[in-house]
């Protein structure tokens, strides 16, 4: 069921997942097409998130975002300070840029990062997952992973994992979207874009997720002037994605964009999304035992061991 | 010399190896799904022994048992020189690598048939001997095999010449099936082609229905029509017991379950092709030369190997996941076929996940006719005290997948 509607604001609106802005030239929504945008959003009962660029808006924009709930996705690189504070959640590209930042315990953060950057700077990660409420790491080349990176990737998630630990032994309960998500999960929660979400662009045509729009603009679902159409919409839920449906990596992101780069069907997740997932899985596994050590933690919720990192491996089986 | 039966050799273990060692024909026949052949493009043995050196280099990626080295066009034997040098390199490097494959393979050749006797391609036969498959396409009768199966330029139909060779090639394969596809305007003449093949000594017809969406209103009718005619002649005639047709099959016509029968139909992924310019594909039908609407579905090269991710959505495919719901509560599911390739070319978005139910009409006649078919030659062999024996005996032909 459809419940969110994205409003990319601006054609540089920020990236705040695995992909990249494709284009440079700003092309701000028409003030019109913002309101259509809205109202779609209140007659199908769906929660919006507008998302900004980094200049500051005209005025009367702003005055039309707030006429509904929403939350806002701002870059940490926004010139309008006022709405930085007021953002829902900040977006960090770059490393340094999150190391000079006033963060704030009552927020959320994301930090989009290449995995060579995260493999040598992740130990200044300690620092920020205990300052704020929640750190979310999306790791932009995921697709390039190869087994030496599997396994730095587990050995920084086990470093990381170690703080945590300390945190909860301290009464803390940092989120850590990498480490922490899957502890709490008793099921999928992916991004779930053309399912559960989906985005509206300046040009007033609704896409998968904004990287669909980015990789092409014909590639729509739809437009506010004629509605929705989904083509083979059934495809993006979960019970037809059918590695995934057998998965227990709950807090993977199973990002149909990738899926859909890596291996042609936006159902189907390639082998490095599902063993990077299968990492962070087990050692979620394991911050929750050790966490379990300092007094009783989410007894409801049993990761059970297993023997694979990449459940395509054991499709015999299903 | 007797030769092996085509196709039915280890089917489910072997893993099958499609080599288009050409996209040109000497026929041009009017259903053929192949819609950019053309003339340029032949493979070099260079191209042939890359992809062979990545095959045989990768035997944990190739663990099936056996392996069935395929040749198909345009027409593969216009090249049975280049397909000569490319079994001899096989055979040599499966030796060479003491391959698990060296002592179960098959090499195997779907041909018009139209130069079968020419001394290069007896000589092939000749050499191979118990390691060669060939099947041969003839459509029926003269009338209707010359209706589509005619010749480039001059537009002649190609019956004489292929059934001159037919006896010589039942000679070396007795027990030899031909493929026969029908699209809607061949529908009248199903009952005289089978008849008629079966006149030439071939014992098993392999008949489908084509899945394209070519059907008119009616087409069902006169399908039903034909095998009933055709049921009515296989009984009284007798020609059940040592004749097959796969349009008639016991299994076929039955609902089937979400949960234990989910498998999927078609073995695409499970196959490989490779083309002249070196690129692997899930199977032949995902080649650009076969496509109507799409992009080739290309999951490698020779040079840089199979490109794992996209193998996934193959090897993971199930019924259910790719069915429309009408077709997970159908009555008479089980044998209503697909084709992955002509899934993903009818779907709506770049997908192989869409089933194209284009047949669906014509399988619930080929359905309704069956239900006559076994009605009837059950209760004539009950009748006779026949049934016993004929459970016994019977000659099944193979499903007709691609
Ligand atoms: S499909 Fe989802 S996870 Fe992937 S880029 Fe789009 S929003 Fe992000
Ligand atoms: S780990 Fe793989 S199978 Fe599991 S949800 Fe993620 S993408 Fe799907
Ligand atoms: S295509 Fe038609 S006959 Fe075949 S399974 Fe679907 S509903 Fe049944």
């Amino acid at each position: 069921m459809l419940e969110y509607l994205i409003i990319q604001l601006d054609d540089t609106s920020t990236s705040y997942c695995h992909y990249k802005i494709g284009k440079k030239e700003r092309r701000l929504i028409p003030l019109e097409m913002l309101k259509a945008g809205i109202k779609f959003g209140m007659l199908e009962n769906l929660m919006i998130q507008f998302v900004y660029p980094d200049y500051k808006l005209p005025d009367d924009y702003a005055e039309a975002i707030e006429t509904i709930d929403h939350s806002k996705i701002v870059s940490s690189l926004c010139e309008n300070e006022v709405l930085k504070a007021e953002a829902d959640v900040i977006i960090f590209h770059e490393w340094t840029e999150l190391s000079l930042a006033q963060l704030d315990e009552k927020k959320s953060y994301v930090l989009r990062t290449a995995k060579a950057d995260l493999f040598d700077r992740y130990l200044f990660l300690k620092d920020v997952i205990s300052k704020v409420m929640r750190l979310n790491i999306v790791i932009t080349d995921v697709e390039t992973f190869t087994e030496q990176d599997f396994e730095k990737y587990k050995q920084i998630l086990h470093t990381l994992s170690e703080h945590i630990e300390k945190e909860y032994a301290a009464g803390k309960a940092p989120q850590f979207n990498i480490l922490t998500d899957r502890m709490m999960l008793d099921k999928m929660n992916n991004c779930n874009a053309g399912a559960s979400n989906i985005t509206l662009a300046p040009n007033g045509k609704f896409y998968v997720c904004p990287a669909f729009y980015y990789e092409n603009e014909e590639d729509s679902i739809g437009d506010l002037e004629h509605g929705l159409d989904i083509k083979n919409p059934q495809l993006y839920k979960l019970e037809f994605a059918p590695i995934c449906r057998h998965c227990d990596a709950y807090q993977c992101k199973r990002c149909i964009w990738l899926n859909r780069k890596t291996t042609l069907e936006v159902n189907t997740p390639s082998h490095e999304q599902c063993v990077v997932a299968h990492l962070e899985r087990n050692a979620s596994r394991e911050l929750s035992d050790n966490i379990r050590k300092h007094g009783t933690f989410m007894l409801e919720i049993d990761i059970k061991g297993i023997d694979y990192l990449d459940p395509f491996d054991k499709r015999e089986e299903w | 010399m007797l030769y092996r039966n085509p196709k039915s050799w280890q089917l489910g273990i072997a893993r099958t190896i499609t080599f288009i060692v050409t996209k040109d024909c000497q026929l041009a026949c009017k259903y053929c799904y192949l819609v950019g052949k053309n003339i340029s493009e032949r493979m070099s043995f260079e191209t042939a022994k890359k992809a062979i050196d990545y095959i045989l280099g990768h035997e944990d990626k190739f663990r099936e048992e056996s392996v069935i080295f395929d040749f198909i066009g345009g027409e593969p034997f216009l090249e049975i020189d280049l397909i000569d040098q490319i079994c001899d390199y096989l055979k040599t490097e499966m030796y060479r690598l003491n391959h698990h494959w060296f002592n179960s393979y098959r090499f195997s050749f779907s041909t018009n048939g139209i130069n079968y006797h020419e001394k290069k391609v007896q000589d092939f036969i000749k050499k191979n001997a118990s390691h060669v498959s060939i099947g041969i396409t003839i459509d029926g009768t003269e009338k209707k095999h010359d209706m589509n199966r005619v010749y480039k330029l001059t537009e002649r139909g190609s019956y004489k010449d292929v059934v001159k060779n037919i006896p010589l090639w039942l000679e070396q394969f007795p027990n030899a099936g031909t493929k026969v596809t029908v699209s809607s305007h061949d529908l009248p003449y199903i009952v005289e082609s089978v008849l008629h093949l079966y006149s030439l000594g071939i014992h098993e017809v392999n008949i489908n229905v084509v899945f394209e969406d070519v059907w008119q209103d009616g087409d069902n009718t006169i399908f039903e029509q034909q095998l009933i005619k055709l049921a009515d002649i296989i009984i009284n005639q007798g020609y059940y017991k040592d004749y097959a047709c796969s349009f008639f099959s016991e299994n076929i016509g039955k609902p089937m379950d979400r949960e234990w029968d989910n498998n999927n139909w078609c073995g695409a992924g499970k196959m490989l092709s490779v083309d002249a310019a070196g690129n692997f594909y899930p199977c032949t039908r995902f080649a650009q030369y076969s496509l109507r609407d799409k992009k080739a579905l290309i999951i490698g090269n020779v040079e840089t190997g199979i490109n794992e991710n996209l193998l996934r959505p193959f090897l993971t495919l199930d019924r259910c996941t790719q069915s429309p719901e009408e077709c997970l509560d159908c009555e008479v599911a089980s044998g209503c076929a697909w084709c992955q390739g002509e899934n993903y070319d009818a779907a709506q978005t770049n997908t192989i996940y869409q089933r194209a139910t284009a047949i669906c009409k014509m399988h619930k006649a080929r359905v309704r006719a069956n239900n006559y078919y076994w009605n009837k030659l059950f209760r004539k062999l009950e009748l006779e005290g026949k049934r016993d024996e004929f459970e016994k005996n019977k000659k099944e032909s193979n499903p007709t997948i691609c």
